[in-house]
């Protein structure tokens, strides 16, 4: 580019000034565009590239997560931490705690055997459930297949499970209102 | 053009009868097996349908009818001396609520309107004229609700009734019925005979709807519970009926209608029950799928 401009001096400044041999130094810190202005189509697409970057550059700023929706039982109410609340603690006496670990060793041996009798129950009613199967594939295989297919009229299966006073017949329940009090997060 | 298209298409061919030959001559063993056992599908179907030779035994299903506990079962002295226990330590290890803080509140103003040197202006400013004790609150409470009578638990007269869907509320209850099997007239869970077209679960849902009472209940999936094999005394033993087998369906009943008349041979029993009125081989193979938990 520089050689170009030294090209175009020498056509423009007469011919003496030239001819003196010492070499034109141009700077090169400006670097002058001799080139045609740029078209007007990428300046405006520069622009708009320039913009959109800033754009995005603020969205992603301007994106906070989500406030996380506090679990309000792992929350102490501070009702909770209130000194005046505890209770006057009654010293146990040797014979009372013994009582107890003592009850607690019996209760564990209880549970355990029903827990054991339990399995067995449900493991005899299975091998039953097995044979019945085994016995049925042996006297027919179509009405094998008919028993293996799954039953979608069962589930939803709804009982309602025991109560602790049977219920009672023609009684009016009295009219239970209530102002629901649970508070609603929204992110 | 013509040579090299035709090696090609050699190549592809020979090419295509190795792959095919491949597979069959790795799994000849298998092919020949699968071949096999078709067949042998085919000439079993075949016998089936040609010569009715069907096993021996007549087919029946019976429903193993569940009424489930209504109330819950009291508890033995181990589980109530536990639950004592619990309840005891739970009270010792919590903090006093607002409740009982007021009746403390009340306590010590009641104490301090007591002493001699009283100022009620002190106190009475602040508050309200009339302050409703916590005590009378309390009263109240327990009065409203010994003006609500639960239904019994127990009613001892129900439960002599074998016949009532209401007896032992706190168990859970198996229906049996009376039919006559032959020439005796047995105590079985209620069967039907199995009849061509139809699968055993409908078998045992016609011997629910047969019954004289109208029970609606809940039939627990397609495969049957248990299996009683019934064989003939010998006398009674033909070449085409040894007996019969009868395949049990788990129901759980989900409304038992109007009650039904008594002298209709049906009885809700528990599990213990059972033995005096079944027979010992049926009770052993019907007592293995009789949950009483």
């Amino acid at each position: 580019m520089s050689l170009a401009f030294s090209r175009c001096i020498c056509r423009v400044l007469p011919q003496h000034i030239v001819h003196r041999h010492y070499p034109v130094y141009i700077m090169s810190k400006f670097s002058f565009r001799a080139e045609p202005k740029k078209k007007k189509k990428v300046d405006p697409k520069r622009e708009q590239m320039m913009r959109e970057r800033l754009k995005k550059k603020l969205k992603k700023l301007e994106k906070v997560p989500p406030e996380l929706i506090p679990i309000e039982d792992f929350i102490t109410p501070t009702k909770c931490l209130d000194e005046e609340r505890t209770r006057p603690i009654s010293a146990i006496s040797f014979e009372e705690s013994e009582r107890r670990a003592l009850l607690l060793k019996e209760w564990s041996r209880y549970k355990q055997k029903q827990h054991m009798a339990e399995m067995k129950a449900v493991e005899s009613a299975l091998e039953s459930q097995r044979e019945a199967l085994e016995e049925l594939k042996i006297t027919s295989e179509e009405l094998y297949q008919a028993a293996l297919k799954p039953d979608f009229t069962l589930l939803p299966f709804t009982h309602e499970g025991p109560a602790y006073t049977p219920p009672k017949s023609k009684y009016e329940a009295p009219d239970g209102k209530y102002t629901d009090t649970t508070r609603v997060y929204t992110q | 053009m013509a040579a090299p298209c035709g090696r090609m298409v050699s190549r592809s061919v020979i090419q295509f009868f190795c792959t095919f030959s491949r597979p069959k001559s790795r799994n000849v063993g298998f092919r020949q097996f699968g071949i096999s056992s078709a067949c042998r599908v085919t000439l079993k179907t075949k016998s089936v349908s040609e010569t009715a030779s069907p096993s021996p035994y007549g087919l029946a299903a019976a429903v193993y009818l569940q009424r489930l506990p209504v109330i819950s079962a009291d508890c033995s002295p181990i589980e109530q001396s536990f639950k004592d226990m619990m309840h005891q330590i739970e009270l010792e290890k919590s903090l006093l609520s607002d409740h009982e803080l007021r009746l403390i509140e009340d306590a010590e103003r009641l104490k301090r309107k007591q002493a001699d040197d009283y100022d009620s202006d002190e106190e009475d400013s602040h508050m309200d004229q009339d302050i409703v004790l916590t005590q009378d609150l309390e009263d109240s409470w327990e009065q409203k609700f010994r003006s609500f009578q639960p239904a019994p638990r127990v009613r001892d007269d129900v439960d002599k009734d074998m016949s009532s869907v209401q007896r032992c509320l706190a168990d859970s209850l198996v229906l049996v019925s009376e039919q006559t099997v032959g020439d005796q007239k047995l105590w079985l869970l209620p069967q039907m005979q199995w009849q061509e077209g139809e699968t055993l679960r409908q078998t045992a849902e016609r011997a629910l709807a047969s019954l004289p009472v109208g029970l609606k209940a809940t039939f627990l999936g397609n495969a049957p519970c248990g299996v009683y094999t019934y064989k003939l005394p010998k006398p009674l033993r033909t070449e085409s009926s040894l007996g019969t087998k009868v395949f049990f369906f788990k129901a759980i009943l989900s409304d038992s209608g109007p009650s039904a008349p008594p002298n209709s041979a049906l009885l809700w029993l528990k599990k213990s029950e059972l033995q005096g009125y079944l027979k010992p081989a049926y009770l052993m193979k019907v007592e293995r799928f009789i949950l009483d938990l």
